[in-house]
């Protein structure tokens, strides 16, 4: 198969995957608060994990470009938060009356989705077994997120049924973004590391910004560390096995 | 001193002991802290740790992924069962009168216990070499700071000298540099032990991270600037170990 077709697939995959996410809230319309900070946990455990992944992969090449490219991915998430009004924003609000709300919740999935883009096509790049591992991961990550997405918005009156396209529908530019950055990084193999270093900062900042902060709120913080670092250990596990 | 390893492991681990001293400084000149400077401070050590965890892990699976993953899981339970031991504790402690005293020594008994695994981690490193190790001390001595910090927040309130803050503080990691010379002898002496060892730390030094410096960091300051200072720090922390 082509290699773009990979990409297309894997993070079609990927997107499509948001929509299990709808599976807890089916027979219960209100999860308790505490299955919302799991799901953030598992979502966070297995994007440090790609993250390490990436980062691993990096380091082979030229250090100071991921570096640089890290900063970047660190510079643009928190500019694009800032630029669309959502940097203090929180996710996983159930009762908040603000009418605007709800297209900030699906906005911000959307900006989240688009930058995992971006780790989904560097890392096929970088080997088409490494960037499927890379894929399935964030893929597994979606459902958790959606999750806790549709939870919300369909607290706001969106019927289940639109939340679930919502969710795929928010996951979008996740497939536009990784089959872009495989394009551009194979067209210009010298962007390679940067690519990486932006995946990694990318997504341990939102990681840490968009992530764990609302966790640590939904459960207790043993439980959310635990959550956090086993999906954590089965990436590197999953990719101590494929490489 | 390099003929002599086991002396390089002590002082290295003992560095990061006296590091922890550090934390009384700022009260020299104030005599209390802004939290949102601690909530920075604990960012700070947060990125240090997961970069140094990353290093940890990297090297682990070179010797094995599913050791290292092994060790992550024996490193997670240890902290969970010293947790559960300290929180009876507490419980004892809180019934008892006289607050401040308890507050200060239940301080120094849950830092100190902290700094074993601490210890452990500086130990593993020197068996993955020079440039691990090294990497590993400076991360952890860098998150002693804030520990120092804390214990410092603590005591001088109640009227201790910044003298004694920076004593107790170095006290509270004085099982740094007494776990690491058993913990590298061990590694050394059992090879297959290494990558095992090596994820104990990792796993340590992130459910720390996780379980206690992050809910922290976010407690006292806002979420964006917790985020960037921890990210850029674990950015630094991995090109800085690249680089040794």
């Amino acid at each position: 198969m082509d290699p773009v077709l990979i990409v297309l697939l894997y993070s079609s995959i990927a997107a499509f995957a948001a929509a299990l996410g709808v599976l807890p809230i089916v027979g219960r319309p209100s999860p308790p608060l505490r299955w919302m900070g799991w799901a953030n946990a598992l979502a966070s455990g297995l994007m440090l994990g790609v993250a390490y992944s990436l980062m691993v992969a990096g380091l082979e090449g030229r250090p100071l470009h991921v570096g640089g490219g890290a900063l970047l991915g660190v510079l643009v998430v928190w500019a694009t938060h800032a630029l669309t009004g959502t940097a203090d924003l929180d996710l996983n609000r159930l009762d908040e009356g603000r009418p605007e709300y709800g297209y900030q919740v699906i906005l911000v999935n959307m900006l989240h989705a688009a930058h995992e883009g971006v780790a989904i096509g560097v890392a096929m790049a970088v080997s088409m077994s490494f960037g499927i591992l890379m894929a399935l991961s964030l893929a597994v990550h979606n459902i958790p997120e959606a999750t806790v997405m549709t939870t919300v918005i369909s607290r706001r009156g969106i019927g289940l049924r639109n939340a679930t396209v919502l969710a795929i529908v928010a996951n979008g530019l996740q497939v536009l973004n990784a089959i872009v950055t495989f394009a551009i990084v194979v067209a210009a193999p010298v962007l390679l590391p940067w690519a990486l270093g932006f995946a990694v900062g990318a997504l341990v900042y939102l990681v840490l910004v968009e992530l764990l902060p609302e966790s640590y709120r939904q459960a207790g913080h043993t439980s959310i560390a635990l959550v956090t670092i086993a999906a954590m250990g089965v990436v590197v596990l999953l990719q101590g096995r494929a490489g | 001193m390099t003929s002599h390893p086991v002396l390089l492991v002590f002082v290295y681990a003992l560095i990061t002991a006296v590091a922890t001293g550090l934390g009384a400084v700022p009260f020299a000149f104030m005599r209390r802290l802004s939290p949102e400077l601690i909530g920075w401070a604990n960012a700070v050590a947060s990125g240090l740790m997961i970069g140094a965890s990353f290093g940890l892990v990297a090297e682990g699976t070179g010797y094995g992924s599913l050791q290292t993953v092994g060790g992550g899981l024996l490193g997670v339970l240890f902290i969970l069962l010293t947790q559960r031991l300290l929180g009876e504790h507490e419980l004892e402690f809180g019934g008892m009168s006289g607050a401040n005293a308890r507050q200060m020594l239940l301080m120094l008994i849950v830092m100190t216990v902290h700094s074993f695994s601490e210890g452990v981690a500086v130990g593993v490193a020197f068996g993955g070499g020079m440039a691990l190790a090294t990497a590993i001390t400076v991360a952890i001595a860098v998150h002693n700071i804030p520990e120092g910090l804390a214990i410092s927040a603590v005591m001088r309130p109640q009227g201790v000298s910044v003298l004694k803050c920076a004593g107790w503080s170095v006290f509270s990691s004085l099982p740094q540099p007494i776990m690491a010379v058993p913990a590298y002898m061990f590694v050394e002496a059992v090879r297959p032990a290494l990558p095992w060892g090596l994820g104990f730390a990792a796993g340590a030094m992130l459910f720390m991270v996780l379980v206690e410096l992050l809910p922290e960091a976010y407690g006292r300051s806002g979420k964006p600037s917790v985020a960037v200072i921890a990210t850029l720090s674990l950015i630094g922390m991995v090109l800085f170990q690249h680089f040794l």
